[in-house]
C-alpha cells in the first residue's frame, strides 16, 4: 500500500480543464518529481494536495487518511514556493519557529527544535537576519526549514529552485536531496527543468496538459521515452516521423512505427565511409554547426534538409570536423526507438 | 562632455526658479511673518509670549484645541479602520470592479469642504431629505443632529475614508498570497495571519496614513465653517475668525494659535514615528 494516493483527480478553472483524471501513488520516503512545461497543471496538482485549491472530482489520501476535504492547516503537509514566501517582518529564527508557535509548543521545545534545524540547513549565526538580508538560496533554505520543523507527512516543493541562478540551483538541489534522504521525507517536487528532474528524483511523473504522460525512474524516462511528447521534452532527443524520412538518404529504417526517437549521444559519426553495420540505420549528411558543451561536442548535421543532433565526447580526433564536412551517421538498431505519437 | 552636462545642470536649476519663487512667496514668507507676528503684541509691535500664554490657557482656546484634537483622532481612527477593511476587500474584487471602486474613492476625495457640508445639510439637516424621510418612516433613531459633535464627526469620517482608501490601497498589494498560504499550511488561522504578519507588514503604511488623516482633520476649515460656525468650537475656526476677523482681527493671537496647531501636528508625527520604531523593534 502506497503512502500517498491521488485517485482520478480532476480540476477545472471555469472552462479550462487543468487536471484530467490524474492518478498517482507515492511510497513513503520517496522523492518524486512532477515534470512538465509551464501551464500543464503541476502547481494545481500540488496545491490540491496541500488543500490550497479544491478539486472537482477524485480523492487524495496520505498515510491511509483521506484528506480530500480537510483545510490546509489540518493536513500537516509542508510546502515551499518558488518565491520563498518568507514572512518579511520576522527574522530567520521566528520564520522557522512560526509553525511550532501555532502548534502551541513551549518556548523551550521550540528553541531546541529550531536550533537543530538551523544547523541542519547550515544557517548558524544567521538567526537574527531578516529575509531581505539573505540571498535567494539562503531564503529558500529558511523556507525549507520552516516547513520541515513541523515534521510534515509530505513535503511539497513548487519549483523551489527556479528563481535562483545556475550555480546555487545545483548546490541547493543536492542539499535538498541529502536532507530529504536523511529525514526520509516523502517529497513531491515540481519543476519544468528536465535536467533537475533527472538528477534529483527517485521517480518522475511527466505531465502533459493535465494528464500523466509517463511514469518511471530517471533512467527509464531518459533512455526509453514512451511518447513523442516525452522525447521532445527530455533533453535533445532527435524526433522524426516516418513521413519526414521518406525519400532521404537514410537506410535501414525498420518497418514498424510512425515516430522515432534517437538520443544524440547514441549516434556514431564517421568520415571514412566504412562497411554498414549489421542491423543499424545509416544516414549521410553534412556538418552545419559545431558547439562545445563542456567535454561534449555537439554537431548539427543536415541530412538532405533533416536536422540531426549528434553529441560526441571531445578528444576522439573529431575536432577537425568543421562545418561543411560530409559525414555518415550510424545508429545502432536498439537505439532507434519507436515511440507513441503525440497530438 | 563635462561642460555640456554642467550647462544642462544650470538650465535645470533655472527651470526650478519659478517654483522656488512660488514656494518663497506663498509658503515660506507667510510662515515667517506668521512666526514673527505670533510673538508680537496686539497691533503688531514689541516682543511677547503673551499670545501663546493666552492660546494655551484661555478656556475658549483650550477647548478649541481639545475639540479639534479629539475630533481629528476619532475621525482618523474610524476612517483608517474602515479604509483598511474596505481597501482589502477591493483587492479581492475583479480588476474592473476594483478600478470602479477606486474611481469612486477618487471622486469622493474631491468632494469636500463647503459642497460636502451642503450635501450633508440637504440630506441630514433639520429639514434634510433623509431626516424627514426617517421621521416619516418612524425610524427616528437614525436621525442625528448634524450641527452637534456627532454630526460633525460623521462628516469628518465621511471625508477621511476615501482619502485613507487611496493612501492605504497600494500597500495592501504588498501582502502576498503565498504568505497567507504558507501561514495556513503552518497552522495559522486568518486572524493569526493578520495579527502576526498582515498588520505588522502594513504598520508603516497605516501609521503614515493615520498621520495624514489626523493633519487632514486638524486643518479642515471650510467644512467645519459651513456647518458649525457658532455652536462648535474648533481650532481652525478660531484661527480663521481672528485672521479674517470680521469685527476685531487679532492676527497675532491667530498666528500663535496657528503655530500651536502646527506644533500639535509635529508632535503627532513625532510620536507616530517613535511608536513605529518601537513596534518594529518589538517584532
Ligand atoms: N486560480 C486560477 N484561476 C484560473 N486559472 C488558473 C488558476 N490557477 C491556474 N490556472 C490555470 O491552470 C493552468 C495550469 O496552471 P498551473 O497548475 O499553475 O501550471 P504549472 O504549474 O504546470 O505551470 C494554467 O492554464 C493556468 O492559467
Ligand atoms: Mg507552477
Amino acid at each position: 500500500m502506497s503512502f500517498v494516493h491521488i485517485r482520478n483527480v480532476s480540476k477545472s478553472f471555469q472552462d479550462n480543464k487543468v487536471l484530467n483524471q490524474v492518478s498517482l501513488s507515492i511510497e513513503k520516503g520517496e522523492f518524486v518529481t512532477l515534470l512538465g512545461p509551464s501551464g500543464c497543471g503541476k502547481s494545481t496538482l500540488l496545491r490540491s494536495v496541500a488543500g490550497l485549491n479544491d478539486i472537482d472530482e477524485g480523492s487524495i489520501s496520505v498515510g491511509g487518511m483521506d484528506i480530500t476535504h480537510l483545510p490546509p492547516k489540518k493536513r500537516n503537509v509542508g510546502m515551499v514556493f518558488q518565491s520563498y514566501a518568507l514572512f518579511p517582518n520576522m527574522n530567520v529564527y521566528d520564520n522557522i519557529a512560526f509553525g511550532l508557535k501555532m502548534d502551541g509548543l513551549s518556548k523551550l521545545d521550540i528553541r531546541s527544535i529550531v536550533d537543530d534545524m538551523i544547523s541542519l540547513i547550515d544557517l548558524k549565526g544567521k538567526e537574527d537576519r531578516y529575509p531581505n538580508q539573505l540571498s535567494g538560496g539562503q531564503q529558500q533554505r529558511v523556507a525549507l526549514a520552516r516547513s520541515l520543523v513541523k515534521k510534515p507527512t509530505v513535503l511539497l516543493l513548487d519549483e523551489p529552485l527556479s528563481a535562483l541562478d545556475a550555480k546555487i540551483r545545483r548546490s541547493l538541489r543536492n542539499e535538498i536531496r541529502l536532507i530529504q534522504q536523511r529525514l526520509k521525507m516523502t517529497t513531491i517536487f515540481v519543476t519544468h527543468d528536465q535536467e533537475e528532474a533527472l538528477t534529483i528524483s527517485d521517480r518522475i511523473f511527466v505531465m502533459n496538459q493535465g494528464e500523466i504522460e509517463q511514469v518511471g525512474s530517471p533512467n527509464d524516462i531518459y533512455t526509453a521515452p514512451a511518447s513523442e511528447y516525452v522525447a521532445r521534452f527530455i533533453g535533445n532527443y532527435n524526433v522524426w516521423s516516418r513521413q519526414q524520412l521518406q525519400g532521404l538518404p537514410v537506410r535501414g529504417v525498420p518497418e514498424q512505427g510512425d515516430v522515432f526517437a534517437v538520443r544524440p549521444e547514441a549516434i556514431r559519426m564517421e568520415t571514412g565511409y566504412g562497411d554498414e553495420i549489421e542491423g543499424g540505420i545509416v544516414a549521410d549528411g553534412k556538418v552545419t554547426m559545431v558547439s562545445i558543451l563542456g567535454n561534449i561536442l555537439r554537431f548539427e548535421v543536415d541530412v538532405s534538409g533533416l536536422p540531426v543532433t549528434v553529441d560526441m565526447l571531445s578528444g576522439q580526433s573529431i575536432e577537425h570536423l568543421g562545418s561543411g564536412t560530409p559525414v555518415r551517421l550510424v545508429i545502432p538498431r536498439d537505439e532507434w526507438k519507436s515511440i507513441r505519437k503525440s497530438s | 562632455m563635462a561642460g555640456r552636462s554642467t550647462s544642462q545642470h544650470k538650465i535645470r536649476l533655472l527651470l526650478l526658479i519659478p517654483f522656488l519663487l512660488w514656494l518663497f512667496a506663498f509658503l515660506l514668507l507667510p510662515a515667517i511673518m506668521m512666526v514673527i507676528s505670533s510673538f508680537q503684541n496686539e497691533g503688531g509691535q514689541g516682543f511677547t509670549l503673551g499670545q501663546y500664554v493666552k492660546g494655551l490657557t484661555h478656556p475658549l482656546y483650550t477647548t478649541a484645541i481639545k475639540n479639534s484634537v479629539i475630533l481629528s483622532l476619532v475621525s482618523a481612527l474610524v476612517g483608517i479602520t474602515v479604509a483598511v477593511i474596505g481597501a482589502y476587500s477591493f483587492t479581492t474584487f475583479s480588476a474592473k470592479m476594483r478600478d470602479r471602486m477606486l474611481n469612486i474613492s477618487n471622486i469622493m476625495t474631491n468632494f469636500a469642504g463647503v459642497p460636502l457640508a451642503f450635501g450633508f445639510m440637504i440630506l441630514f439637516g433639520i429639514n434634510g431629505m433623509l431626516t424627514l424621510l426617517f421621521k416619516k418612516l418612524g425610524l427616528s433613531f437614525l436621525v442625528f443632529d448634524l450641527y452637534s459633535w456627532t454630526g460633525l464627526a460623521w462628516v469628518y469620517i465621511y471625508f477621511q475614508i476615501p482619502v485613507a482608501i487611496l493612501l492605504i490601497y497600494p500597500s495592501l498589494y504588498a501582502i502576498k498570497q503565498e504568505w497567507k498560504e504558507s501561514a495556513a499550511l503552518l497552522g495559522a488561522n486568518t486572524w493569526q495571519f493578520w495579527q502576526r504578519i498582515g498588520v505588522p507588514v502594513l504598520l508603516p503604511a497605516i501609521a503614515g496614513t493615520f498621520s495624514v488623516l489626523f493633519a487632514n482633520a486638524m486643518g479642515a476649515y471650510a467644512t467645519a465653517y459651513a456647518l458649525v460656525t457658532q455652536n462648535f468650537n474648533l481650532l481652525p475656526i478660531q484661527i480663521g475668525g481672528m485672521v479674517a476677523g470680521d469685527v476685531f482681527p487679532r492676527v497675532e493671537l491667530g498666528s500663535a494659535l496657528a503655530i500651536i496647531l502646527f506644533l500639535i501636528l509635529a508632535i503627532a508625527l513625532f510620536i507616530n514615528e517613535k511608536m513605529l520604531r518601537l513596534a518594529r523593534k518589538g517584532q
